[in-house]
């Protein structure tokens, strides 16, 4: 009777305990690749056995995600921990006082583990918001057999007039030089990006952020209208690729029905993925380089297009969230994401555990960029940054001019200034 | 008049009063919880619409920033917009003149029960009971000149294939193939139920009296079932109006926002780009077509009872 009642004791008090003590902590994401999401699992189960007092609730939202946030992150029951690609959209919730400033609880270690472009991508006015955890890059991916039969050298991409040179010696040899998802628009921006880019610098696109000197009205971001105009021209797409979407374009390039795409180091997989064969351009007959460089550009030819993701923190988010994402954003930890080869990791160290020499290549690039540009749609803000989508899907097909795609741009971003 | 009648004048009155005032109780009981649902998720929403259109609002906090009207002037002079009234205008066409015509031609064939009508009847119901965006993605792929029908088709005849979905002049009319095959099972339905229920022996009489088939079909069978056809009408234009879920999957709205419909502006320039103040002005001047068509409607409905 009387172990029976110590027992009894012993388990109120667990239970109360339990109670008590259990921290929960909601974490929201938009990965679909089914051998990350279970190792993020995986991670959540493992840091629960290490701290009882943790509960980790992983939770993928929908294609709707970034609406979909904007709810979420208003209501009562705001997730703790939330997948952000930082830019325009991390600054209009910094300004709504929805997110919470982390840098009092991350150690030195913890900033330096993400370098100093890791920590800009997510500082606004001086206070640290968020934990940078991959990277990527877009590049033109190219099919070096097609490249072969047209008797195009790789080297001669370098430059803008060799690459537009390039893509008319493709067509001449009945290939089509490049797949595009225009349905998607967000694939056509990639050029419109890069072209304003080089065209003007991290300077120019600063100064035309902030609207200064005509703002995107400036003669290079017109001038990038006229190059991507330029290259329309020369028809260089599929055919229907106005209807396409990224998927499908990814698997004309895939199949080896397109020379070249201009996409992320993501496209490796998903030129798998969507390709009739399933197996996309073999290794060793794939290839990329950098977006050629511009005469009179103002940028640098090292400078790149990508994306910096990572994760911030709602308001009322608990210390423990902290906690546990610098603990899941720790080298080995990442090294084991880096190894199955889901994304390119911030961290040095844990980017060394990659096994894909194409991936191994990008984070070298991305290590010795200059500039690594976020995304316009994200560094823009939603409302600039789909304008930006829209435009470039129009340019690529030929229906606006390069002036009233620079002054969509910048009607867009005139209302958000 | 005496003091007494006026006294009971009084009572009268004082009784109906109170006779009056029981019923209204009933009813505002009755009706209490119908006018508080209503209220809190038909009129209040867009009693907020219309107060964010006024606003440069881009969802976060609360709207703070009064432009006015100027979301208004926006909409109306967006390049897009009248892109946007035409192909919904043109759906609308589609779906009366085309699609409607055709659902009762199918219903009058088929309104009879054999094996054979209840067949096809259900082959032609199907597209309906599909998920909006699972046929579009279908029919996605049928166009698609790549990798889908379309690729197999003109292999089969040997003609280069056509991408229709990415030429601005033919996505609206292969838009309209895909409305009218979805949505034309489901008129149908509603003419064979209103066929079915004509007399027989008014149909017999008719026939004794040597009316031809297509007589009895113009006299008697369309006259009979006129509000199935008010109703589905009524259903076509509000259905056109609304139309923007099967266009997402297809073309999102492209080539170059060819074919875009009013829906489809909205979510486009509104929803994706967080511009609250301007999506709302957009559905305010939808909600503005909508009654005015409905309005008509009636008027319309009711010239054609008398």
């Amino acid at each position: 009777m009387k172990s029976m009642t110590r027992a009894l004791c012993v388990l109120a008090m667990t239970a109360h305990g339990a109670l008590a003590g259990t921290v929960e902590i909601d974490m929201v994401h938009i990965q679909s690749n089914p051998g990350e999401l279970k190792l993020m699992d995986e991670m959540a189960a493992a840091y629960e056995a290490s701290h009882p007092d943790v509960k980790i609730k992983v939770r993928k939202f929908g294609e709707d995600y970034k609406t979909m946030l904007s709810t979420a992150l208003q209501s009562e029951d705001a997730p703790d921990v939330i997948y952000s690609w930082g830019g325009g959209v991390l600054t209009d919730q910094v300004n709504a006082g929805l997110l919470r400033d982390i840098g009092g609880v991350l150690t030195n270690d913890n900033k330096s583990a993400v370098g100093p472009a890791g920590v800009d991508a997510f500082t606004r006015d001086g206070k640290l918001y968020g934990i940078a955890q991959n990277v990527s890059e877009v590049v033109f991916w190219y099919n070096k057999d097609l490249f072969a039969k047209a008797d195009v050298d790789v080297a001669s991409m370098k430059t803008w007039d060799g690459f537009l040179a390039g893509v008319k010696k493709l067509k001449d040899a009945g290939i089509t030089p490049i797949a595009l998802g225009a349905k998607d628009k967000w694939t056509a921006a990639f050029y419109w990006d890069y072209l304003a880019l080089r065209l003007a610098g991290k300077q120019g696109l600063d100064l035309a952020r902030a609207g200064a000197s005509d703002g995107f009205l400036a003669p290079a971001f017109v001038k990038a209208g006229e190059e991507f105009l330029k290259l329309a021209g020369l028809e260089p797409f599929q055919k229907g690729f106005e209807a396409a979407g990224y998927a499908s374009s990814s698997g004309v390039f895939g199949d080896g029905n397109a020379a070249m795409i201009l996409m992320g180091d993501w496209n490796y997989q998903e030129s798998k993925t969507n390709s009739t064969s399933g197996q996309s351009v073999p290794d060793d007959k794939l290839g990329f380089f950098a977006f050629p460089s511009l005469p009179d550009e103002k940028g640098n030819p090292t400078d790149t297009l990508g994306g910096i993701n990572g994760w911030v923190f709602s308001k009322n988010a608990p210390d423990e969230a902290v906690e546990f994402v610098t603990w899941y954003q720790d080298a080995a930890n990442l090294a084991k994401f880096a190894k199955g080869g889901y994304y390119i990791p911030i961290n040095v160290k844990a980017a060394e555990s990659l096994e894909n020499p194409f991936q191994r290549q990008i984070a070298k690039d991305i290590g010795a960029s200059t500039y690594h540009a976020i995304f316009f749609d994200q560094s823009l803000g939603v409302n600039a940054g789909s304008a930006v989508n829209d435009v470039s899907s129009s340019l690529a097909s030929k229906a606006i001019s390069a002036v009233d795609a620079a002054a969509d741009v910048e009607d867009a971003m005139a209302g958000d200034r | 008049m005496t003091s007494t009648t006026i006294a009971t004048a009084n009572a009268e009155a004082g009784r109906a009063c109170l006779r009056i005032n029981r019923t209204h109780l009933a009813a505002i009981v009755l009706l209490a919880p119908a006018v508080v649902l209503f209220g809190v998720f038909v009129v209040l929403p867009i009693l907020q619409a219309l107060r964010f259109s006024f606003y440069d609002w881009n969802g976060y906090g609360s709207p703070s920033k009064f432009v006015g009207i100027e979301n208004y002037s926006k909409v109306v002079t967006q390049r897009h917009f009248g892109t946007a009234l035409r192909n919904t205008a043109f759906i609308a066409l589609v779906s009366l003149l085309v699609q409607l015509p055709l659902a009762l031609w199918l219903a009058l064939s088929l309104y009879r029960n054999t094996w054979f009508t209840a067949f096809f009847r259900t082959v032609f119901f199907l597209p309906y009971m599909l998920a909006e965006i699972a046929a579009g993605l279908m029919w996605n792929f049928m166009y698609d000149g790549n990798y889908g029908l379309a690729r197999a088709l003109s292999d089969a005849i040997g003609i280069e294939p056509n991408f229709v979905l990415a030429d601005p002049a033919w996505v609206m009319p292969a838009i309209a193939v895909v409305l009218v095959w979805k949505y034309f099972g489901f008129h149908m339905m509603i003419y064979i139920a209103a066929l079915q229920g004509i007399p027989n022996d008014m149909i017999e009489a008719a026939r004794l009296d040597g009316a031809k088939p297509w007589q009895i079909v113009r006299h008697i069978k369309i006259p009979m079932i006129r509000s199935a056809l008010a109703v589905t009408a009524f259903f076509a234009i509000t259905g056109s109006l609304q139309l923007f879920d099967l266009i997402v999957p297809l073309t999102n709205g492209g080539p170059n926002n060819a074919s875009l419909t009013i829906v489809g502006f909205l979510y486009q320039f509104g929803v994706t780009r967080m511009r609250i103040g301007f999506g709302s002005a957009v559905s305010i001047v939808l909600f503005i077509i909508c009654v005015a068509v409905s309005i008509i409607y009636q008027r319309a409905a009711r010239m054609a009872e008398e």
